[in-house]
């Protein structure tokens, strides 16, 4: 792909998202709900195009086609199995909404600190997101400085892809906080899966039609057509991926902090059919997208190549290529600028607002919009050490988040929770899981985040026994 | 929880418990587009469909 190509279409997308950054600016910006909840009045269909660029990152294009070059089906089995637990929100999304409402939360750590009645749970949750999430972002850097290296042949360097992708990230948080990082994602949500439809579609074609397609599959590739197959999604390596992913909607802030913005219950219906449509259709597109690359390209080293291979393929003219490569940054971009605004929101609400003596509204805000940069800093630090197989960092960093899943779930559903359950089950299972997932062991075959899970949720409910739970706010999160 | 959602959650997670269950016993040898593939695709659009109705309330109360 000839780099004029591509960093003409680069240009292209930057103007086109900046005026439409520019133009979400509403309103005075200067509190809290306004900077990063927009005011909850966010409506149903952008709210679903938000979520879903938030959600779906260069993940999918570059790793989840990569997991499934490398493991077949298996790959759509685990994302559809994230899919499927989104229908948590079906559930919790309301209660959220309703509470988050009521008692003016901006963040869903600080909405966990006042239900267990304890500053320190708020600060505890801020944090080890913090921990998993700046990863996660690295993750997303990495895939956008893979990609432009891939599809220029080295001609645009890894370390340009990134350094563009952070200071993107960094510009569409900061225009307007919420609103223009919702507007910018909305943009991006739709370019990414009408282009890469379209590029599956002409793929299929290219390789003989739907039945010429799975033809070659079920003669050619017969093992990745069944789990385990080829032995990559053994059921336990099935488990250890799938769960944390299930739990996402819940354990990542920066998706659970979107159940706050719909403007009313109708809006959150919206969003939350809007995006379950989204992921359906843009899973199978990434799913045929790694069998396309395998049919290909089968010998490939590295798996994470798989995508811009496929791009440069004699079966993609260039211009639809180059337009998809946008597409993918653009969906590394509008889930890093999404967890830049998360994290900064976490910090300044629950770590600085909770133990600086008379820390404003107004203050916390400047401290968030100061640690938006520091965040992206660290991220693109962290990015610059290559890590090998996008897929595996990503869902270690959502390993470490599920650890605060049983007391999310128990901050509705179980009046005996306490403030020393959350706290123990938070740090003692995040620390496991970060030690499983340094050392590269696997404790009786299980993988670190089936540990975190079992720990976490026998330390909440085992600690939270033994200590004195808070009465009244119990009862008004179960009668929600 | 309401009874109405209790219900609706044990249907999910029974849809769950099969997206795990039958790809890695009865489909494990079928390597056609309508084994795996296929059961995840329908599993994951009955769980849409089952949204739909859950949700279908919201905002009427």
């Amino acid at each position: 792909m000839s780099t004029t190509l591509v960093w003409s279409a680069i240009s292209v997308y930057i103007v086109i998202a900046l005026v439409i950054a520019l133009l979400s600016r509403k309103g005075k910006q200067n509190n809290m709900d306004s900077y990063f909840l927009g005011d909850r009045k966010m409506n149903g269909f952008v709210s679903a195009l938000s979520y879903s660029a938030t959600t779906y990152s260069a993940f999918m294009l570059v790793g989840l086609a990569g997991l499934t070059y490398n493991g077949g089906v298996g790959a759509l089995g685990f994302e559809l199995i994230y899919l499927m637990g989104v229908t948590l929100v079906a559930f919790f999304g309301p209660r959220y909404w309703k509470v988050g409402k009521k008692f003016g939360y901006v963040t869903p750590s600080e909405m966990l600190g006042d239900r267990y009645d304890n500053k320190i749970v708020a600060a505890v949750i801020a944090i080890s997101s913090c921990v998993f999430l700046i990863p996660y972002s690295a993750v997303q850097l990495s895939g956008v400085g893979y990609l432009l290296q891939g599809v220029t042949n080295n001609a645009i360097p890894f370390t340009t892809g990134l350094i563009l992708a952070t200071v993107l990230a960094l510009i569409f948080s900061y225009i307007a906080g919420i609103r223009s990082v919702a507007w910018t994602d909305s943009l991006q949500a739709l370019f990414m899966i009408v282009t890469s439809t379209i590029v599956v579609l002409v793929l299929i074609k290219g390789l003989g039609g739907f039945g010429g397609f799975f033809g070659t599959l079920e003669t050619d590739y017969p093992e990745y057509l069944t789990v385990p197959g080829n032995g990559f999604f053994s059921f336990l390596n099935f488990l250890g991926l799938t769960i944390p992913w299930f739990f996402f909607s819940l354990s990542n802030p920066q998706v659970s902090q979107r159940l706050y913005m719909p403007s009313s219950l109708k809006s959150l219906r919206n969003m939350l059919m809007g995006f379950l449509v989204f992921g359906f259709v843009y899973t199978i597109v990434a799913v045929v997208w790694g069998y396309s690359a395998l049919i290909m390209f089968p010998d490939l080293e590295n798996a994470d190549l798989a995508t811009p291979f496929v791009l440069q393929s004699d079966l993609v003219p260039p211009i639809l290529g180059v337009i998809v490569m946008v597409g993918i940054m653009a969906a590394a971009i509008s889930t890093i600028d999404s967890i830049l605004l998360t994290l900064s929101s976490l910090f300044a609400r629950d770590v600085y607002g909770n133990f600086k003596k008379e820390a404003s509204d107004y203050t916390q805000l400047r401290v968030g919009k100061f640690v938006i940069p520091v965040i992206a800093v660290l991220a693109f630090l962290f990015a610059q050490m290559e890590v090998n197989l996008i897929a595996v960092l990503s869902v270690s960093s959502s390993a470490g988040l599920l650890v605060s899943v049983p007391s999310i779930i128990g901050a509705f559903f179980w009046k005996r929770g306490t403030a020393a359950g959350v706290i123990s089950s938070v740090v003692v299972s995040g620390i496991v899981v970060i030690i499983i997932e340094f050392t590269q062991t696997k404790p009786l075959g299980l993988a670190s985040g089936l540990w975190g899970i079992l720990i976490s949720t026998l330390l909440y409910i085992s600690v939270s026994l033994i200590t004195k739970a808070p009465k009244e706010k119990a009862k008004e999160f179960l009668s929600i | 929880m309401k009874i109405n959602e209790f219900k609706w959650a044990l249907c999910i997670l029974f849809i769950i418990f099969i997206a795990y269950i039958l790809p890695y016993t009865l489909l494990t040898n079928v390597a056609k587009w309508y084994g795996s593939f296929l059961l995840w695709v329908v599993l994951a659009f009955t769980i849409i469909i089952i949204n739909y109705f859950l949700t279908k309330d919201w905002g009427k109360e």
